[in-house]
């Protein structure tokens, strides 16, 4: 008897919440109309409008051949779309799109992102131009553990035709740290906890707020006992650290992460609270050479409080290799800000991790030859040693350098070039005179500030004489290679020249008092990075309207003697018209190793054709 | 029947889907997650193999750092440790645990200050009395679930917030492997999946972040084998057994078995007051156990029903009759589900000379034998065939 009684009391605890199931299901209304509160409806409707809003832009990313494997969501109407690292990995570079409309689209693997478990992909219009619908991005960082959230995508391969399946709930954290899944990759730094339902299928889809923005890309969850489906706990990487990335992506970058260079923990684990500390420092980081010590309590890195490992973890994490942000340590009670630049994390490209938990169907083994896209997406690949797809960061060199072009074209002047006004360093000022001259392949600088010191780019090879005038690091080498990227261009640079995605760029102010933090200065730039001979350079573009901020030079970037990576950096402020529509700087910044070394103030530019 | 319990859940759900609508700074989900994670530890103490977490959740009742947690493994140690909302790292002891109840009460340790002394901390906590006397949550009803599932946070970092409604208001049916659970009292069940490694201890809440009931651990249903989410609440009863040694007419000491009412409430009432007197339970006893002689079928399955196959001549099981094709159903009322739960109890709860009371199964009919078990014999009883490999 006790043995029936138990299943009933079941049922009775089921039954309710199928009643309550079906009650909120707009397709059986109820016999007699309940009396339900407007605010009820109204936040009804609206959900049913954000949801109708971003329906169309939801992405069934698929295998080439059409079966079901992630999600991935629509982010422009040029058809860029955001997914997981680990769809793609399945799929290849080129898998194939669904949307909601029932249509099955090309698509082309543009960047990647293994460490943060991100790819773009870029799907191809059925007609030339037609636009994609697509979906904002949010602001990540204001959603708050409790928030309601919308989780959308292709579940079990469930929808044949695409229709995203839409699951409702709630944020249960935010800023999560969940450690790597094989190999360093698939590591999810602040990342967005919810309980909003994703299982196998779903990863690479998107994540709304209640106002249908995008605000993280599903793609792994935790499971144990309960088996590899929904239990409860879901992972969303968050969009902001996606923007971080985004010029990465958009440029077919093989994106790495960041580490200090240091390691960084805690002062004892057994501490009442947690105090980071700089346990360890690489020579070669560029944290040891702006003076990072063993010891520093570390207490904001790029602006935010370092309370604990995970939350220091978190903060590194969404940044890409090479970015400079500010770290404010505490030395024997002073308190201390330096910008330090990131080092890479993957020592190596690791050759096809196998993902170990994010809920996705297991990748079939590939079968056959290599696969090959059609004949559209075919031409929109192009292989190369560091990027996922060489043809995308092309495409956005030359957007890029065609929005540079409206600040003058330097091509019809690229002779010799004399450039006068004067100069003020810390103890001396007086007049300077920079001439730079490249003719029949042979090069040379000469720069007069009081005294007259020249160099033969191509020819002078020794690093010390390279970096002169002394404690510049470089300035002469830097004029040389600012001449020779405005008047030839991609075409004067054998070595390399490629986009380096996005990266913040420190530009100081020229007087008065410095600022109160670093990150301040902070202006958000597109990057050229640059070879010629053995000299690296990297360009620093604004990313409003393409003027050129400044750029970096180092002459020797793999220096043996760490000192010698330094770059020397320029800065240009006070752009003005030269003659026919060219615009230049007339003042520019010079900085080496944290100090200002002078500032020049141009009065003019003679340049020669 | 079923439109009172979904009334006041629509109305429930109602008052809560309004708030999106709102501007999201406004969301009481938010704001009152935030003021619970305040009155919520993260506990760490014993574990961290074969899947048993040294993880958990506790649930701060006075500002003095009482904590209720559930009673598990995880308190089996001399260095518990609990992490504050605000990234304290503090000592823990446990004051007493109710395994019947599945609750234990632990306090945190200041550095220099005896257990019972004021120990000058200020923490936030629910009042405990006050989350008795609002009364239970309805089936409908929304809740909050907050824990430290999976070890996600740790430190400073904030609990996972979860959402769902109630279910059902019922009594506990589970067990943990092969064991029943021994809790049997009340419980929430509720619809999300708030049970996972690391929520046992954590806190139920309605809506306005305002303390139900304690979520249990990671316990499958004993009638459909699925997990269950659960909570156990705050006025939580339950009736056990105890074992009381009581005069016969003789004036000998007997021990007699009588039903105890336990409830959550007293618990805490009486264990805050350092006087709860945990439960007797029967000694649990290592090693081998007894000998009883009997030859099970072989044991192929993950629950081989305890099927008898033959009896060891001349055995404690030969001498009470025991006979091939007899099902072993109890020992000492306990059920015995499989010939493992049957090895467990032998194991855990005898020695040479224990009598044990079995209830078998033979054709339609229940029989009642007496086990008066030995030594093992020198030579092992016929061999047994070797238990499968688990899957």
């Amino acid at each position: 008897m006790t043995r029936l009684l138990r299943p009933s009391r079941l049922l009775a605890a089921a039954v309710p919440a199928l009643a309550l199931a079906a009650a909120l299901s707009p397709l059986s209304a109820p016999a007699a109309p309940l009396p339900v509160d407007k605010a009820v409806l109204d936040a009804q409707a609206a959900r049913i409008e954000a949801i109708k809003k971003v329906h169309p832009a939801v992405v069934a990313v698929c295998m080439p051949d059409g079966t079901g494997c992630g999600s991935g969501v629509l982010i422009d109407a040029e058809g860029y779309a955001l997914t997981n690292f680990h769809v793609v990995q399945a799929t290849g570079p080129f898998p194939t799109a669904g949307l909601a409309n029932g249509v099955l689209y090309s698509a082309v693997v543009c960047g990647i992102d293994k460490v943060g478990d991100v790819a773009l992909i870029k799907l191809v219009p059925k007609e030339k131009g037609k636009p994609f619908p697509f979906v904002q991005l949010g602001d990540s960082d204001k959603v708050k553990a409790g928030d309601w959230s919308l989780a959308m995508g292709n579940p079990f391969s469930l929808a044949m035709d695409f229709t995203p399946t839409v699951t409702y709930g709630i944020v249960s954290g935010v800023n999560r740290y969940q450690p790597p899944e094989g190999k360093g990759l698939l590591e999810y730094t602040d990342c967005i906890q919810i309980e909003t339902s994703i299982n196998p299928g779903n990863s690479g889809g998107p994540l709304f707020n209640m106002r249908g923005e995008l605000i993280g890309i599903n793609g792994r969850g935790s499971f144990e006992k309960r088996g590899r489906v929904n239990s409860g706990v879901g992972y969303a990487i968050s969009i902001n650290q996606i923007k971080n990335f985004m010029g990465h992506l958009r440029a077919g970058i093989d994106a790495d992460h960041a580490t200090l260079g240091a390691s960084v923990g805690s002062l004892s684990e057994d501490a009442p609270l947690q105090q980071m500390v700089v346990k360890q420092l690489l020579d070669e980081s560029d944290a040891f050479r702006r003076g990072l010590q063993e010891g520093d309590q570390l207490l904001e890195f790029a602006g935010r409080a370092t309370t604990s490992t995970n939350q220091y973890k978190n903060i590194l994490g969404i940044f890409p290799k090479d970015w400079r942000v500010p770290l404010t340590i505490r030395r024997k009670n002073a308190r201390q800000e330096l910008l330090v630049r990131l080092m890479g994390n993957q020592a190596a490209v690791v050759e096809r991790p196998m993902p170990g938990g994010p809920p996705m169907p297991p990748a079939p083994a590939p079968k056959g030859p290599a696969p090959k896209g059609d004949g559209e997406t075919a031409k929109m690949y192009e292989g190369r040693k560091g990027y996922s797809n060489w043809y995308f960061n092309v495409l956005e060199q030359n957007k890029l350098l065609g929005a540079f072009k409206k600040h003058g074209d330097f091509s019809a002047v690229a002779g010799r070039w004399v450039i006068e006004g004067k100069f003020e360093m810390a103890d001396r000022n007086g007049p300077m005179k920079v001439e730079i001259a490249e003719v029949d392949g042979a090069a040379k600088v000469t720069m007069r500030l009081n005294i007259e010191t020249t160099l033969e780019p191509l020819k002078q090879t020794d690093v010390a004489v390279q970096q002169e005038p002394i404690g510049s690091g470089g300035l002469m080498m830097a004029m040389y290679h600012y001449h020779r990227f405005l008047t030839r261009g991609a075409k004067g640079f054998e070595g390399l020249f490629a986009h380096g995605g996005h990266e913040p760029f420190y530009p100081y102010p020229l007087d008065g008092p410095g600022p109160k933090s670093l990150a301040e200065l902070r202006a958000d730039c597109a990057v050229i990075a640059t070879k010629h001979g053995s000299v690296n350079c990297k360009w620093y573009f604004s990313l409003k309207d393409a003027t050129l901020l400044g750029f970096e030079t180092y002459v020797d970037k793999d220096a043996k003697d760490t000192e010698n990576r330094d770059p020397c950096e320029v800065y240009f402020h006070d752009y003005k018209d030269v003659g026919g529509g060219r615009k230049l700087p007339h003042k520019m910044e010079v900085r080496f190793r944290d100090k200002r070394y002078a500032v020049l103030t141009v009065t003019k530019y003679a340049t020669e054709k | 029947m079923f439109t009172r319990h979904t009334l006041p859940g629509l109305v429930a759900v109602a008052a809560a889907l309004a708030t999106p609508a709102a501007s999201s700074a406004a969301d009481p989900f938010a704001q009152a997650v935030e003021q619970a994670n305040k009155k919520l530890v993260k506990v760490f103490g014993a574990g961290g193999f074969a899947r048993l977490n040294n993880y958990g959740t506790g649930i701060v009742i006075s500002k003095e750092g009482h904590i209720l947690t559930v009673a598990s493994q995880l308190l089996d140690t001399a260095d518990l440790v609990v992490h504050l909302y605000d990234g304290q790292r503090l000592k823990a002891q446990v004051l007493v645990t109710e395994p019947l109840l599945d609750v234990a009460l632990i306090k945190v340790k200041v550095e220099g200050k005896k257990i019972e002394e004021p120990n000058g901390l200020d923490l936030d906590y629910f009042d405990f009395d006050a989350a008795v006397k609002r009364g239970p949550a309805a089936p409908g009803d929304w809740i909050i679930g907050l824990s430290n599932t999976f070890e996600i946070a740790l430190r400073d970092e904030p609990l996972s917030v979860q959402r769902g409604v109630i279910s059902a208001y019922t009594k506990m049916a589970g067990r943990r492997g092969i064991f029943e659970f021994p809790y049997t009292g009340d419980v929430y069940i509720v619809d999300a999946i708030t049970n996972n490694p690391g929520a046992a201890g954590g806190a139920l809440l309605n809506r306005k972040g305002e303390l139900i009931g304690i979520i249990g651990r990671e316990i499958k249903n004993t009638l459909s084998d699925t997990w269950m989410n659960y909570a156990i609440p705050v006025g939580a009863k339950t009736v056990v057994k105890e074992k009381v040694t009581v005069k016969d007419k003789d004036g000998k000491d007997v021990e007699e078995e009588r039903d105890r009412e336990l409830s959550m409430p007293e618990f805490v009432r009486l264990a805050m007051k350092g006087e709860y007197k945990p439960i007797q339970r029967k000694p649990v006893i290592g090693g081998q156990g007894g000998y009883h002689g009997i030859v099970f079928v072989p044991n192929v399955l993950e629950r081989t029903p305890a099927y008898v196959e033959d009896v060891a001549p001349g055995s404690p099981a030969d001498k009470a009759g025991l006979r091939p094709d007899d099902l072993v159903s109890f020992v000492d009322g306990e059920p015995i589900v499989s010939i493992k739960a049957f090895d467990d109890f032998i194991k855990k709860n005898t020695r040479p000379g224990t009598v044990v009371r079995l209830e078998v199964r033979r054709g339609e009919a229940l029989q009642t034998v007496e086990l008066t078990l030995g030594a093992h014999p020198a030579r092992p009883a016929p061999a047994t065939p070797p238990a499968p490999k688990k899957p």
